[in-house]
């Protein structure tokens, strides 16, 4: 009888335990132990000899670990403003009746599956080196090659421009959106004399800020957590001008085993990503509208 | 009450195959290669290591010759190219066929991230049985003599008496254990793309003051693009340390470990280097990137003869001269004359093969060893795919069936022609080498125009200094 109601009592928790077991394994323990090693000097091959807080002195301190904050920053501010902006303009073209509006948001879509994979970063060296589509097309208008590739301002434009470029998840979420206000309220507008801008910015945008919320805060992790396009694209260069923090983590974990300075800047990494949602979350009383009751 | 001894079951069912899951899945994930090296050589066939390890070890057979083994599975790692894979692949084969029970797992790839990877298996025990390393892999990964097995434990089946023993001696780790064995030695050496030269009107470099009136020459009558010579971050290093060692005579590190050079000469051989960039002999890192951030030989500047002069190891030509535009023609050069009593420059292990601490058969992971550069019918099969063979025999067995490919022949002979210094490991450390290390960053920051000659000279004698103290 004890042991029927234990069971019943604990069926739950039996249920969870594959899922406990990996995450205690998988995330706990390397998120705890990162902690550790991030206040030590622990070199993969040289082993551990001194506790410090070194590590997290020199990211603040050390010009290359300085510069990948800075540009890591400069990166997230870039692309997450243009890619919300640019998948909602989508978006909102594609929530109108157009012929062939299923091929178009395909098509839109597509990017996003592609992602920085070694194919697209071929083709992003094809499009932007020297002399390139882009150089070329430039050419005929009589216009001087850019140095995107080489030029360290404008290296950093071209890794955004790729993250930019896959704006279909985001585009699908706000689809979505788009397709759960009411007509009703755009015909009342409408009645009232309100343009198609004034509709967009008074009815729409309002509406679905609970979607640019979500997405604002998905971009900008995946933001902060980049790593594909200036690893395969760039390698970091030129000058460390798309040298981002995950980049640098990698760099010092699997390059150089420097495991104690690698945890470190994860650290930084994630507390500044746990400010930067908090206040966001913070920020949303001030302009998200939700439609319940009190509107919350 | 049934209801819930099923739900219970199914759990455990459910936990259980989670966590096997979980198991299977790092394994596969990690040989990944190997799965699709397999797929690439069909002849192959797989057997898990984890099955091999709980084989009985009683059973030996002898069927190939008079040497004893046990049937087993080992595992075998290298990197290179395509050449390599298939030749390497072949000699597995006909390996697995001369000693019928021991089947070899192969795992194979590029080098980009290649080392990464390895490093992190010997540091998780989790190495290959022969696992092919660079030359300052065992400096930098078996400081402790813990990661790779002596191999003068296998000696009874490994003939170690083949080697030079001034080659065998670079491949001792810092306990002195015979860590690896050498399969070729390899310096830098010109190549030449003399179709570009002969449309210049000028015959390739001999000496640093030809390559230099070259850059004008090539300015003035092919124009802007064209370049007699190439050198990214290392190749620029590398060329500078020639330069200091034609100096002084001397290698800038010492056999023991000891950093032979003064911040003023190393300010002097950067120096020398920018003034290549400013004689237009080299591109500026810049126009490099501004290629698309592409290897030399995949860069078409290369490939149709702009850059008509590659600084690499005598090993590894093949890459060029197959990627080269037809009507194109690349030659071996000669290492340049500084005009001192010595040329300075230097050989190394190019790579080594070496047992890992944690196989499970050191014996049959030393046969294969022997079979791929002792035996003849393994050294025809590889032939020169991994450079000039260390071993007296190999060498003589490709050379008398003529198996060298000429052209990395003739650069082999052009680098001991030169009579190369000593080349120490610590030159490629990891905090020297890698991405956002010392070499990149000085050799860059000096052709942007981040830093001065004095700048440069003092961040590479920092960095110098750590791995050499």
């Amino acid at each position: 009888m004890k042991k029927n109601k234990f069971l019943k009592e604990n069926m739950g928790f039996l249920f969870i335990i594959p899922w406990l077991i990996g995450f205690l394994v998988f995330k706990a323990y390397p998120f705890a132990s990162s902690l550790f090693y991030s206040f030590t000097d622990f070199h993969l091959f040289k082993g551990m000899s001194t506790f410090t807080l070194q590590n997290y002195l020199d990211v603040f301190q050390k010009p290359l670990e300085l510069k990948a904050l800075v540009v890591t920053f400069k990166y997230a501010f870039m692309t997450v403003p243009l890619k919300l902006v640019a998948a909602l303009f989508i978006a909102y073209i594609l929530n109108f009746k157009i012929k062939g509006v299923n091929f178009f948001r395909t098509a839109y879509y597509i990017p996003s599956i592609l992602g920085g994979s070694v194919a697209i970063a071929v083709l992003w060296r094809a499009l932007f080196k020297d002399d390139g589509l882009i150089n070329g097309l430039l050419a005929i208008f009589h216009i001087p090659a850019v140095h995107f590739m080489s030029d360290p301002n404008w290296a950093l434009f071209i890794i955004c421009l790729l993250r930019v470029w896959q704006f279909g998840s985001a585009m699908v979420i706000f689809l979505a959106a788009l397709k759960g206000v009411s007509v009703d309220l755009y015909e009342a507008a409408s009645i009232d004399g309100a343009g198609k801008w004034r509709q967009f910015f008074s009815i729409t945008v309002p509406l679905i800020t609970p979607v640019i919320f979500y997405n604002l805060i998905t971009q900008l992790v995946q933001a902060f957590q980049e790593f594909n396009g200036p690893f395969i694209i760039t390698a970091g260069g030129p000058r460390n001008a798309t040298t981002l923090m995950s980049l640098l983590i990698y760099n010092n974990a699997f390059k150089n085993y420097k495991m104690g300075k690698a945890s470190a800047q994860a650290w930084v990494l994630f507390v500044i990503l746990m400010a930067f949602t908090a206040l966001s979350f913070w920020s949303q009383k001030h302009w998200v509208y939700y439609a319940d009751e009190d509107g919350r | 009450m049934k209801k819930k001894v099923l739900a219970v079951l199914m759990t455990s069912v459910m936990a259980a195959s989670v966590l096997v899951g979980c198991g299977g899945s790092a394994a596969p994930a990690a040989e990944a290669p190997a799965a699709e090296a397999a797929e690439e050589a069909p002849a192959e066939e797989e057997a898990p290591a984890e099955e091999a390890a709980e084989e009985p070890a009683a059973e030996v057979a002898a069927p190939a010759g008079d040497v004893d083994y046990e049937p087993c599975t080992i595992k075998f790692d290298w990197w290179g190219g395509d050449s390599r894979h298939e030749a390497t692949q072949k000699a597995v084969e006909a390996f697995e066929a001369k000693y019928p029970g021991i089947e070899v797992e192969v795992n194979f790839g590029a080098w980009t991230d290649w080392e990464t990877a390895r490093a992190l298996e010997y540091q998780a025990g989790n190495g290959s049985d022969v696992t092919q390393i660079g030359s300052n892999w065992i400096p930098d990964y078996d400081g402790d003599g813990k990661t790779f097995i002596d191999l003068n434990t296998v000696s009874d089946v490994l003939d170690l008496t083949q080697f030079n023993a001034s080659d065998l001696e670079k491949c001792l780790d810092p306990v002195g254990q015979q860590a690896g064995v050498p399969i070729s030695m390899t310096g830098r050496i010109f190549y030449w793309n003399k179709t570009t030269f002969d449309k210049a009107g000028i015959d390739y470099p001999k000496t640093i003051d030809e390559l230099i009136e070259a850059g004008k020459t090539f300015q003035e009558v092919l124009g802007d693009e064209y370049y007699p010579l190439e050198l990214g971050e290392y190749d620029r290093a590398l060329f500078m340390s020639f330069y200091m060692q034609a100096k002084k005579g001397e290698p800038i590190i010492l056999e023991d470990g000891t950093l032979n050079v003064t911040e003023e000469e190393l300010a002097d051989g950067l120096a020398f280097i920018q003034s290549l960039e400013d004689n237009h002999v080299i591109p500026t890192i810049a126009t490099l990137a501004g290629d698309g951030n592409v290897t030399l030989n995949e860069n078409p500047k290369f490939i149709d003869g702009r850059y008509a002069g590659v600084f690499e190891w005598d090993s590894a030509p093949l890459k060029y001269t197959s990627n080269i535009a037809e009507g194109q023609e690349l030659v071996v050069g000669e290492e340049l004359d500084f005009g001192e009593a010595v040329k300075g420059s230097s050989a190394k292990v190019s790579m080594a093969f070496a047992i890992c601490a944690s196989s499970q058969h050191p014996h049959e992971a030393a046969m294969l060893i022997q079979y791929l550069l002792n035996d003849p019918e393994g050294i025809m099969i590889m032939a020169s795919e991994r450079g000039v063979p260390a071993s007296k025999i190999g060498f003589d067995t490709l050379n008398d069936a003529g198996q060298i490919d000429p052209l990395i022949a003739a650069a082999h002979e052009g680098v001991y022609a030169a009579d190369p210094m000593f080349f120490s490991p610590r030159f490629d450390n990891g905090e020297l080498k890698g991405d956002g290390a010392a070499y990149i960053d000085v050799f860059s920051g000096l052709s942007y125009g981040d830093y001065t000659v004095e700048d440069a000279a003092s961040i590479l004698f920092d960095a110098y200094s750590n791995v050499c103290e």
